[in-house]
């Protein structure tokens, strides 16, 4: 075949319009085997459009998708083999969790034994053996997501594809349902492509995240990259909240660092930009990577006040007025003796690779 | 007046206005009861002795016999025809659901909101140039039609409380449209296809009006035979037959009853 094996799924120039508008706009991603591929939006960012476009239940209006080299843009739901668990799970509310979990093998004729085999070890592999004769109006919401997943698990399928697949259940469980999709990623090795608007669910649990934003990808990466390095304002802000600053660019250094300076301290960043000498660019600082000092002042921070302080117990949240603007802080060190009052004058300072360049929003 | 006294008051005459209206819809049935077991042979109450001619009359009578048979025939063709397409039809327009199909919806109603009366000579005068007046099949055709709309309803609100997700989901794990409508969609909307086929039965079993307009003499149903007995002589096997109709429809209530209270048992 042809196709690496970094193209296990690629979709092409997607383009699905409804109306006059775009629900996805010129999409293309192509990831390799194995990954756990998360589309991380807003809601109404064509995120979903682009799940049931690639199960089959969206037909677009141009471009491709393609899974292991094969074309299944115009393929019918039920003949791209795709494991999908959909929001709300989408039981068979008349079966059983048995029989809802042998209805994928009973409709691809496979032999009865088989079939009893299969079921027991899918059932198995989610722990819920003891409940496989009852229906699912008599689950939790936590055991009938288990249950939707071993039914889109049993058949072997090349992709499973997760709508929102937590977005029900409560906090606790979400988490611990997190740790066991991962764990079960990990061990089957399936190719997964999910789809939430949960930033933290993104970042835990997957191996890629696409950022996407009005029907396009605004950037793909790993978690680490989407966080660390967010590549415009909108990913910075949308994943994990940041600070943005508006910095002039003084020169570049010859390593490659960038001089920039925003409300009268000069600063530098390792991220690159192909923005001029003299121009304006957007500045992404996470909270948790500013340092807030009191005191006498610090010639090489940004002096501010604090304005407001909010206190959590494992961290204490700041927004400080600055020249450069408000800027939130989070201290999680705690290095502070007591949290700063109001009012307070206080210096921030940050590591040199925190600054982050980013691209400005449309 | 004392404050509790009120609703007490108000609660003893809505109790008292709804034994009246029950009295009111089901004072018929006494008379029909004792006026089936005269001997006489027109219609009127048992005085000194009591006899079941009239219901004897219903099988041994061809003219009675066969019509219920020739009534049950048609009620049964016309629910399975029904039954069928308007579940299909229902099922059909839950998938498009746009609004094309909302007005394809009210059109479908049509046959209940026109008057039976005005449908009844339509169909008279299209089973003419048909040749399908005086038939079973041109009966059960216009039943059939009279009987869709029921259907429709009926299975429609049953689905109106399905997830389309389940559907998708159905098709994403492999399944063939008619595997999923056979064995996800149906199971899930059973009741109100049940409930369709019920009111079918029902609907065309003690039809008159349409089977008046297009029926003469090869097809006797037993509507017809009742609404003939009535006009030429007043035939007590009218009340004979009225009483076995009350009947079946009790045992039939009961045994759902019954049924549904099982469950809870467990």
């Amino acid at each position: 075949m042809t196709s690496a094996a970094a193209d296990y799924l690629v979709v092409d120039h997607l383009i699905k319009q409804y109306g006059e508008t775009r629900a996805i706009d010129d999409m293309s991603l192509s990831i390799p085997r194995g990954e756990f591929l998360t589309l991380l939006g807003p809601s109404g960012s064509g995120k979903t459009t682009l799940l049931m476009a690639i199960a089959g239940f969206v037909t677009p209006t141009s471009g491709r998708i393609l899974l292991q080299g094969q074309d299944i843009t115009n393929l019918p739901p039920e003949k791209r083999d795709l494991g999908v668990v959909f929001q709300g799970y989408a039981l068979f509310p008349h079966m059983t969790v048995e029989e809802n979990v042998a209805f994928p093998l009973e409709v691809r004729k496979v032999p009865r034994d088989e079939i009893r085999r299969l079921v027991a070890k899918g059932l198995e592999t989610v722990q819920l053996t003891a409940l496989a004769k009852r229906k699912p109006a008599q689950l939790s919401g936590g055991q009938q997501q288990r249950v939707a997943l071993a039914r889109s698990l049993v058949f072997s399928p090349p992709l499973i594809l997760l709508d929102e697949p937590l977005s029900a259940l409560d906090r606790n469980l979400r988490t611990q349902l997190q740790e066991e999709l991962k764990q079960l990623h990990r061990k089957l090795g399936v190719s997964v492509v999910n789809v939430t608007h949960d930033q933290d669910e993104a970042l835990s649990m997957s191996t890629l995240i696409a950022v996407i934003n009005h029907g396009r990808i605004v950037q793909l990466g790993t978690p680490y990259e989407i966080y660390e390095r967010p590549r415009t304002q909108f990913v910075a802000t949308f994943v994990g909240r940041s600070n943005i600053i508006n910095a002039a660019v003084l020169g570049r250094d010859q390593g490659g660092t960038v001089r920039l300076e925003a409300g009268g301290h000069q600063f530098t960043s390792t991220t690159s930009t192909g923005a001029a000498i003299g121009a304006t660019v957007p500045v992404s600082l996470r909270p948790e990577r500013l340092i807030l000092t009191t005191g006498t002042a610090q010639p090489d921070g940004l002096a501010g006040t604090v304005a407001e302080m909010t206190y959590h117990g494992n961290t204490t949240q700041y927004v400080v007025d600055t020249a450069a603007g408000q800027l939130r802080v989070e201290d999680r060190s705690q290095q502070l003796s007591a949290p700063v009052q109001p009012g307070t004058a206080v210096t921030l300072t940050w590591p040199a690779d925190a600054p982050c360049i980013v691209l400005a929003d449309d | 007046m004392q404050p509790a006294a009120t609703p007490r008051l108000s609660r003893t005459i809505v109790i008292a206005l709804g034994w009246l209206g029950l009295i009111f819809l089901l004072a018929p049935l006494a008379v029909v009861f004792p006026v089936s077991l005269t001997p006489e042979r027109y219609l009127s109450m048992p005085t000194d002795s009591i006899s079941f001619q009239h219901y004897a009359k219903l099988i041994s009578d061809t003219r009675w016999s066969s019509s219920i048979l020739t009534s049950l025939w048609i009620a049964v063709l016309t629910t399975i025809a029904a039954t069928t397409i308007g579940t299909l039809c229902a099922i059909g327009l839950w998938r498009l659901s746009g609004r094309l199909t909302q007005y394809l919806r009210i059109l479908l109603l049509a046959p209940l909101i026109v008057p039976p009366i005005v449908h009844a000579l339509a169909f008279y005068r299209t089973w003419t140039d048909f040749n399908w007046l005086d038939t079973i099949s041109g009966v059960v055709i216009a039943h059939t039609v009279l009987c869709i709309p029921l259907v429709l309803i009926t299975v429609s609100t049953s689905l109106s409380g399905f997830d389309r997700r389940v559907e998708q989901a159905a098709r994403s794990l492999g399944a063939s449209t008619f595997t999923v409508l056979r064995r996800i969609v149906v199971p899930n909307i059973a009741p109100g296809i049940l409930a369709g086929a019920a009111f079918s039965f029902v609907t065309s079993w003690d039809e008159v009006v349409t089977v008046i307009f297009l029926t003469s003499r090869k097809v006797m149903t037993m509507p017809i035979v009742i609404w003939n007995s009535l006009s030429e002589r007043v035939d007590p096997a009218v009340a004979a037959i009225s009483a076995v109709m009350i009947l079946l429809t009790l045992i039939a209530v009961f045994l759902r009853l019954s049924k549904d209270r099982k469950p809870q048992g467990h």
